[in-house]
């Protein structure tokens, strides 16, 4: 697996293709700075969500409790995994019990988390995504690069060349309009025969035992309302203690992710229809670990808008795939090294500190102190890059050798070569300015 | 110990965190007609709503989804719209189907009151039980292509909404 250093050396590569990604996403954020202008109490709207979300992991616990007993009362089947692998098995199960080999899938960063699709694939039963960004990465046998915009890192003409391969479009035809028609036409094919649909959950409410999904397709919905079993996929930290909660979060959610005021569709589901089967799995994989550390526990606070992704200045121009982690951006790399230190331990380093994505978060989260952090943990646990540890430790020996670091000095004023050389990443895309004769210790005691 | 037990028992508490309960201060300037049409929807009076859809389907309650799949121009009630973003609470009270919105290819959705923002929304909800409830905020649209927005992904094409 390539480091995110490594991946993102290729994705840079492309020089137009990285400006375009870098304005694109930098275009959504300004929309999120104008859709939040538009709300004088903004930021009050952010400590409100913030301390609900604080509040709620400090009693997260009960809330699960209500929530469960709440939504068993409505006629919800509630299953719970400790991982992975628990997840996907209770998912195989229910699909099994209904006999089905195709179904339908809406987005859920979750499922991708836990690598559903390939592990119902291996047992002969096919998801098939039916967000139209989702599709499109799919058939492409890509993961998504972005958790709101999944197929961002692609260009028209890629997807018009995809939906030539897959969906017999025209070759050469990259219209968006009519590229989107033809994967209505397809997926419509889908919602009308499926008989077990699988969704995300974006908020559950303890107080109703109802969960709240979030699309702007209508692809939740479409599958969702067809099927006759249908199964939202939840990690534990999704709960909100209360509907009138759902105010502060709604106006908060689209805005931060897309600059709209709201989502097209908020679907809130308490009940199965008449004939219908519905399950909610509530998923931990590491979440009750993380809730347990007061450094990184309010990560869990995460909505998953991509405000930070798309204000992040090395996401924006390392593109979500370097990440190798289904969430990708800051909030990806806070994440991911709870779950596998090791596997992740390039992510934290894959930041400047700007702590632009702190002040976008809408609930609050300090994601570049615990990217700092993390960096700290890393480096202790010796899981830090090979050249970055040993670079510290020399550095560290020349600082507490005056005269090791005089001769260093010296030697680096008179031969520059020592550092600006194709060996020194730093020196690759920058060009360094003239060392001084002198050394400023030289200097001030001439005068 | 069940998974359940064991995932609830690796969660510790913390009583002194508050929740810090309803918000207040949010302004209210917001015009719904505006926001509606933000959305990609459009606005008009019931005089407009017939030149331009002579044909609707008012449909009957049904158990069977699909049957809407060949409904061209759908009109609904709704409780309630909401000014700041245009959306509009519908439940399936109001819906033959709960697919209904999403299946048919035009929808048309008649609007009587209109509420500042999300919070008198809920608020107006109370504890309204619902089996199945949506804020609906214009027609069915993608932007997953290049960011090209793109209307009529896989829901309703077109959103007509007539208040009054």
């Amino acid at each position: 697996m390539l480091s995110h250093s490594e991946a993102s050396e290729k994705f840079i590569a492309d020089g137009p293709r990285t400006d375009w990604h870098d304005e694109t996403l930098w275009f959504v954020r300004s929309k999120r700075d104008k859709a939040s202008h538009v709300l004088p109490e903004w930021e009050a709207l952010r400590e409100h969500a913030s301390q609900i979300k604080d509040h709620t992991l400090a009693n997260l616990s009960s809330y699960l409790q209500e929530f469960e007993a709440k939504a068993q009362a409505n006629g919800i089947h509630i299953h719970w995994a400790a991982d992975a692998a628990e997840h996907n098995a209770i998912v195989h199960q229910i699909i099994v019990n209904q006999g089905v080999k195709v179904l339908v899938k809406s987005k859920s960063m979750l499922t991708e988390e836990c690598h559903l699709n390939d592990y119902l694939a291996e047992r002969g039963i096919e998801a098939v995504d039916t967000d139209l960004g989702e599709r499109i990465v799919q058939f492409r046998k890509e993961v998504p690069s972005h958790i709101v915009l999944p197929a961002i890192h692609l260009k028209k003409e890629d997807v018009g060349e995809t939906f030539h391969q897959f969906l017999g479009t025209p070759k050469g035809n990259k219209d968006p309009q009519f590229l989107t028609e033809a994967a209505r036409q397809h997926l419509r094919g889908h919602f009308l025969a499926s008989e077990v649909a699988i969704t995300g959950v974006n908020f559950a409410i303890a107080e109703t035992g109802e969960f709240v999904v979030c699309t702007n397709e209508g692809n939740a919905d479409m599958g969702a309302h067809l099927a006759k079993v249908h199964i939202a996929c939840m990690g534990i930290e999704k709960i909100i203690p209360r509907r009138e909660d759902l105010a502060v979060f709604l106006r908060l959610l689209a805005r931060s992710a897309t600059g709209q005021s709201i989502t097209t569709y908020s679907s809130h589901f308490a009940k199965p229809r008449e004939g219908q089967e519905m399950h909610i799995v509530l998923l931990d994989n590491g979440r009750t670990r993380q809730l347990a550390d007061p450094k990184y526990k309010n990560s869990l606070k995460c909505i998953r808008c991509a405000a930070c992704f798309n204000t992040c200045p090395v996401y924006r121009r390392s593109g979500g795939h370097s990440y190798h982690q289904p969430v990708a951006g800051p909030i990806g790399s806070i994440l991911a090294p709870n779950v596998d230190k090791r596997a992740n331990a390039d992510l934290p380093f894959a930041s400047t500190l700007c702590g632009s994505c702190t002040n976008v978060c809408p609930v609050k989260i300090n994601i570049h102190e615990q990217l700092w952090f993390w960096r700290q943990d890393l480096m202790a646990a010796g899981l830090a890059p090979v050249g970055k540890s040993a670079g510290m430790k020399l550095m560290a020996y020349v600082l507490a050798h005056p005269q090791i670091y005089r001769l260093g000095g010296l030697l680096m004023r008179r031969f520059s070569g020592l550092l600006n050389n194709r060996f020194n990443p730093w020196y690759k895309q920058r060009e360094m300015p003239v060392a001084p004769k002198d050394s400023f210790q030289t200097w001030y005691q001439k005068r | 110990m069940s998974v359940r037990d064991q995932i609830l028992g690796k969660i510790g508490f913390q009583t002194d965190i508050k929740h810090p309960g309803t918000f207040v201060g949010a302004s209210t300037d917001f015009d719904f007609k505006t926001s509606v049409e933000v959305n990609g929807a459009r606005v008009c009076s019931l005089a407009e709503l017939d030149v331009l859809y002579p044909v609707r389907t008012r449909f009957e309650k049904t158990l069977d989804g699909l049957l809407l799949e060949e409904v061209e121009v759908l009109e609904i009630d709704s409780a309630f719209g909401v000014a700041e973003n245009g959306a509009i609470w519908l439940t399936e009270e109001n819906l033959p189907h709960r697919v209904a919105p999403f299946i048919c290819q035009h929808l048309v959705i008649f609007v009587a009151d209109i509420v500042p923002t999300m919070h008198q929304a809920y608020e107006r909800l109370g504890d309204l039980k619902s089996g199945f409830g949506l804020f609906l905020a214009g027609p069915s649209k993608t932007a997953d292509i290049e960011q090209s927005l793109v209307v009529g992904a896989h829901g309703a094409r077109s959103l007509t909404v007539v208040v009054g």
